[in-house]
């Protein structure tokens, strides 16, 4: 968790630079909770883009989350709706890591996974603040804040488990990017650059028939 | 950012954050998924995370500008939380080292 205090600070100062009051990351913060968003906004104001292409760049970043809550969803059989609710709302990049790997090992709950979630975000709340008060008081050059995000990312990335079916989507998901933003597409890149990752993986594993690092045990 | 700009941005990806989050956990819930649509869930952590670290590391502006620097500095500044990423799995380590080697690598050159 001290990974959101590291990384929240940087934000924090980020959105301070694009001239937001320390309030309105607090709600941000509250209300919205994305690492990435959060990074995207004060980045593409500060670089003069309108408001219609941040909304729709952050928004099309933010289907990943889609796959997120379909992946943790067959876990959340037989929980209530309210809870359900909290707990798909509360999900993020990081926690989605954590509480996944917990369900696919077993004898871990929604509720647990909730407090994880919950946990997590008082962290980035207060961090948020935080970098928010010190971001009006001192100027920090921004390229550094928003580098804490892509090395965030590195470590997620890190984390994954090492296979050669996850090789194929890591190369067609950067090759995807590259691509993209080779010919303009800067906003939709990464939903575009995952979605070839995935694809790619997928085809990979079904043509080498079925190795046991696809066959996850869900359900049983 | 003005307090109205703020708003239009905010609650416009709020809703759709929020959307995206919570939809998909209560049309699929406890339902058994087919074999091959877990199987394409299972790639998205590392297809998403690689995508997000490309989209940040590379950008044509900078490639085609001809300052080398401003694009290598932050490649191996990533080369260097790989590897710390590798070793330790931790995520406030991978930050402090990700963000100490590109001030070094980006404003030590100035100073010597």
């Amino acid at each position: 968790m001290a990974g959101y205090v590291v990384l929240g600070l940087p934000c924090g100062i980020l959105c301070a630079a694009a001239g937001m009051d320390w309030w309105m990351t607090a709600v941000m913060s509250i209300l919205f909770y994305s690492g990435a968003g959060q990074y995207m906004i004060p980045n593409m104001y500060l670089a003069g883009n309108p408001l219609s292409a941040i909304i729709l760049s952050v928004t099309l970043v933010n289907t990943r989350q889609m796959l997120y809550g379909a992946s943790l969803s067959q876990f959340c059989g037989n929980v209530s709706k309210r809870l359900s609710f909290i707990f798909g709302a509360t999900v993020t990049d990081e926690s989605f890591g954590v509480n996944l790997a917990r369900f696919i090992n077993g004898g871990w709950t929604v509720r647990a996974a909730l407090f994880v979630n919950l946990f997590s975000q008082s962290a980035w709340i207060l961090s948020n603040i935080a970098g928010a008060l010190i971001g009006a008081a001192v100027s920090l050059p921004t390229a550094l804040a928003s580098f804490a995000m892509t090395s965030l990312f590195i470590c997620l990335l890190c984390m994954q488990k090492v296979s050669k079916a996850n090789a194929v989507a890591v190369v067609g998901a950067i090759l995807g990017v590259i691509l993209c933003k080779c010919v303009g597409l800067s906003g939709p890149a990464i939903l575009i650059g995952a979605l070839v990752g995935v694809g790619c993986a997928l085809l990979f594993s079904l043509k080498t028939g079925g190795s046991d690092d696809s066959a996850i045990k869900v359900g049983d | 950012m003005s307090v109205n700009d703020f708003f239009i941005v905010f609650v416009a990806v709020a809703i759709t954050m929020l959307a995206c989050r919570v939809l998909p956990v209560f049309l699929l819930k406890g339902r058994q998924l087919p074999e091959t649509v877990v199987r394409a869930l299972n790639f998205i952590p590392p297809a998403a995370f690689a995508a997000l670290v490309a989209n940040d590391l590379f950008d044509p502006a900078k490639v085609t500008s001809g300052d080398v620097w401003s694009w290598l500095a932050p490649l191996i500044a990533a080369a260097f939380v790989v590897i710390v990423g590798a070793k330790t799995k931790s995520m406030a380590w991978c930050i402090v080292v990700g963000v100490g080697s590109l001030a070094v690598l980006t404003y030590g050159p100035v100073l010597l």
